[in-house]
Formats: structure tokens, sequence, C-alpha cells
């Protein structure tokens, strides 16, 4: 494991501006944040099967060498494996703080996202149907939609979510924000001046809630009132995203689907 | 589904809830943390049900030898027949199905894959536990709080259950300060001997039947004096509601809450 990062890494998503769901753009932004934050250059490449290709099952996975990881734990610990480290420098405390806050983040904010996508009717019908099987053609489309729709549906049944009302979700979401808000106080990232994996994951959620357009703004809305949360999504979208080459190789430029924080 | 706490006149379910009841009432044993303290309690919390949980629920329900030998008839003796022949087996599978739905799925493909992957995370959650508690006395601070309870909550039994198949139980006993403080919490809250299970664990468990059955005829005789004082009309004959008569004695009871303050 001690080859260097080669020029030609890339990350696979699915497509960006007809398929992406929330929930995927998310983790695929985290990666990317990270990524950025370790200074390992990337590329990102958008395939309608890209959940297919994924060795996990799960977007976005990263292409290295001849090596294949998925999902950002496994690619955090693969690229601290080739010597790049955001938290070597926290002690075992801070460690075990950042690795709860990164479940915490987990637990609420995606399974929030999931439960929207495919468990809020109004969302399924009007934006997750219609995106998820885009690519593909007519019954292909529906019936890759409803199994996905099917498994997410078992899986938050599983896990008591399915019993929840949108109303109580978005009360976790706030729960969640909150609790994000305190642990960052007026710190420029979760652990002071250096970023870290957690901050990578904070920014790919939290941005990607603030500027994705769904049914209503109520999602967006819980993460808006806490004004520390926008700054910390601006800062890094700048400091990272801005000024990098703009073939949109990162998610971050304004896209019609989407609207950049610097209005 | 339980936990259920059972006050007066309301009934309310999940962990959580039952939280937010009793804050309400003005128990809250997180009144001296710091805003970040509350937020790190949420974090940690979620990492206990993400990376122990799992792990719990298997050793619990679905390890065969664990089950059978332990779990099966554990719970079987206190449900009536022949729900005992149902419901632990419905509980079996409904952890594994859990299990599988939230951490199977490639590159795992088989249940030892799986299982292997569980227990690796439980124990490095218990590595992170045990880091974090250091050398105090709870987690923040020489009070106990929320955290705390939910920790003991998941730890006691991993600690405490004499399972034949006890890896977990093992690389606990490894952490000297996380069994110390299942051992404090034992000791001050339960009233429990170190050495291990209540001495009046069965009279316990018949007792607090007892004080659920007089709480649900008190509840019934309130509902019936309210019945009897909305009635106007007299041509209407007062309904009779029959009284649960699982245990005799009629002493008092207080309301079910236990939590230190």
């Amino acid at each position: 494991a001690a080859e260097p990062w080669p020029e030609n890494a890339a990350l696979y998503q699915q497509l960006k501006e007809e398929q992406i769901l929330l929930s995927d753009n998310a983790s695929s932004l985290a990666v990317q944040a990270f990524l950025q934050m370790c200074n390992l250059p990337i590329r990102v490449v958008c395939r309608a099967n890209a959940e297919y290709m994924s060795p996990s099952g799960k977007v976005p996975f990263i292409h290295v060498g001849n090596q294949v990881v998925s999902e950002l734990g496994p690619i955090v610990q693969f690229v601290k494996a080739k010597g790049h480290s955001l938290s070597d420098g926290l002690d075992e405390v801070q460690k075990a703080e950042m690795k709860a806050y990164m479940e915490l983040v987990n637990n609420m904010l995606l399974t929030a996202e999931l439960y929207l996508q495919w468990c809020d009717d109004v969302t399924v019908e009007e934006i997750t149907h219609p995106r998820y099987g885009s690519p593909y053609p007519w019954p292909l489309n529906r019936i890759l939609s409803y199994q996905k729709q099917w498994e997410v549906r078992r899986k938050m049944k599983a896990i008591g979510w399915a019993g929840k009302t949108l109303e109580q979700v978005l009360e976790d979401v706030d729960q969640c924000c909150n609790a994000l808000s305190q642990r960052l106080g007026t710190q420029p990232y979760f652990f002071n001046k250096q970023p870290t994996e957690l901050d990578a994951l904070v920014f790919g959620h939290l941005f990607t809630i603030l500027t994705t357009q769904l049914i209503t703004d109520e999602l967006s809305e819980k993460v808006k009132n806490y004004s520390n949360l926008t700054a910390f999504c601006r800062r890094i979208e700048q400091q990272y995203f801005e000024g990098h080459d703009k073939d949109s190789s990162t998610t971050v430029a304004a896209r019609s689907a989407k609207r950049s924080l610097l209005r | 589904e339980v936990p259920v706490l059972i006050s007066e006149d309301t009934v309310i379910s999940q962990p959580a809830k039952i939280l937010n009841f009793l804050r309400k009432q003005k128990y809250n044993a997180d009144y001296e943390l710091s805003a970040k303290q509350g937020a790190d309690t949420l974090a940690y919390i979620a990492l206990l049900e993400e990376k122990l949980f799992p792990a719990l629920l298997h050793t619990f329900w679905v390890e065969a030898e664990n089950y059978c030998s332990v779990t099966k008839p554990w719970f079987a003796s206190r449900i009536a027949f022949p729900l005992s022949l149902y419901l632990p087996g419905k509980m079996s599978r409904e952890a594994l199905k859990r299990i599988l739905l939230t951490r199977g799925g490639p590159p795992l493909y088989s249940l030892t894959e799986v299982e292997a992957q569980i227990y690796r995370d439980a124990k490095e959650c218990l590595n992170l536990l045990s880091k974090r508690l250091g050398t105090s006395q709870f987690f923040f601070g020489d009070t106990p709080t929320t955290l705390d309870a939910f920790v003991f909550g998941f730890l006691a039994p991993i600690y405490k259950v004499c399972f034949p198949r006890v890896q977990l139980q093992e690389h606990l006993k490894q952490l000297p300060n996380l069994c110390r403080f299942c051992d404090d919490i034992l000791t001050c809250y339960f009233r429990l001997t170190v050495a291990g299970h209540s001495p009046s664990g069965q009279d316990t468990a018949d007792a607090n039947l007892q004080k659920l059955t007089q709480l649900v005829n008190k509840e019934s005789n309130l509902i019936e004096k309210m019945d009897d004082n909305l009635r106007k009309s007299p041509q209407h004959p007062p309904r009779k509601l029959t009284t649960l008569k699982l245990a005799a004695g009629g002493e008092e009871i207080t309301p079910l809450n236990r939590l230190s303050p």
C-alpha cells in the first residue's frame, strides 16, 4: 500500500443532472470533500450503473490504481493505508468523539434523507421515481425504482423508522443539526483548526440538503436555522471547491437543479 | 412494545419518548450539562446503536447456543403458554433480519462474514467507550447522566448474563474501567450484589406485575367514577367495569419512576 496516489484516480457516481438522488449526492460530495482536504486529485465520472459497479452496491466508489473502494468509511481507511490521514493529530478521546459524531450523521441525517426520498409518497412520485430510473427505458426504469423502494422500506421497517411521520423525521433532523451546531460552536472546523473526515461528511450532507430542490423547503429550512452550519458549508465550499478546475469535476458548480450557497 | 412507562393516565413506549416525558415532569439527569455535552450524548448514543447494538442482538438472539440455552428459556418462562412457543422464535427471526438488513449486503455475502464484521465493530465501539470514559466515574464527571444510563443499558447485559458463547463479554472484561462503571451503577442504583443476579429476581418481577395490576385496577375505578359523575339521566344504568384479579393486595401504589434525579 505504499504506492503513490495515481493521477487518474476516479470517483464514480450516478448521473448528476438527471439521476442522482439526495442521499447518494450527499455521500458522493462527502468523499469528494474528504479527498480535496487530503489534497488528493480525483476526477468525478458519472455512470448510470454506478450503483451496480460498486463493490458494496453503494455509491460513491473510487477507482485508484487497480483497487476499487466504496463508501466513506472504507475510503478513509484506504487513504490512511496510503499514508494520508486527517485525524492523526487527534488524541484517543477526540477520535472516539469524531467516530461518534460520524455515526450520528449516518444514523440521523442519512436515514432521514433516505426516508424522505423513498418513504414520503409525494417525493417518491414526483422526484425519486422519475429520477432513479431515468437512464433506462420503460418498463425497466419503473421496475428498478420499485425494487429499490421496496428494499429501502424494508430496512426502514427493521430499524423502526417506518412508523415515523414526516414531522417526526424533520424533528430528528433538527435535533441532529442542533447537536452538530453545538459541537461546532464558533470554531472553523469540528476539531478546531484542521478539517477531518467528520467535517467532510457533515459538509457533504448539509450542503446537499441546502442546495437540493425538493417538494418543500422544510428540510433545508431545518439546516438554515443554524447559522454556524451554513457558514461552515460556505467556508468549505470556498476553500476546497472554488478555484479548482471548472470542468464539472466537482458537484459544487451551480447547475440547473441546484443553486450555489453564495447568492 | 417494551419498555413501557405507565404513569397515572399516560402510557408511553420507546426510550426517547419516555425520557421526554420524564423531562417534562422535571426529572432531568442532563440538567448540569452544557449544550455541547448534550450534543456529545446524542452522538455517543448513535454510536452505541450503530456499532454495538447489532452484536448485542446477535449474542442474545441469533447465536444458536446462546439463544437455545439462555435467551429462549428465559423469555419463555415469563410468557404464557402457548405464546411462549412462538414469541421468542419471532423475536429471534426479527433480530436476524435487522442485522442482515442493516449490516449485511455486499461485499459481505455470508452470515459468518457479517457476524465477523459486527463483532469487530462492537469491540471497536467498546474500546472507544473505554477511552472516552478514561478514569472518571461517569461519562461527564461525577454525576450520572442520560448517556451513562444508555451505556449501562447496553453494557450490563453483555457484562452480566452468563452465555455459553461470550466473545463480547470477554472483550468487555479486558476493559476494567467499563466493568467498574457497570459495577458502580449496579451497586448504587439497583442494590444488587456485585456477584451478579438479583437475589429476589423472581419476587421483584412478581411484585412489579402486582403493582401493574393494581395501577390498571385503580385506573378503571377512576374511569368508573368519572362515568358516574357524567351521568345526568338516571335511566342509564351505570356500567360496571370489571377489575383485574391477578394479584391480591390493596396497598397504595406510587408511580413507578425510580430513576435518580
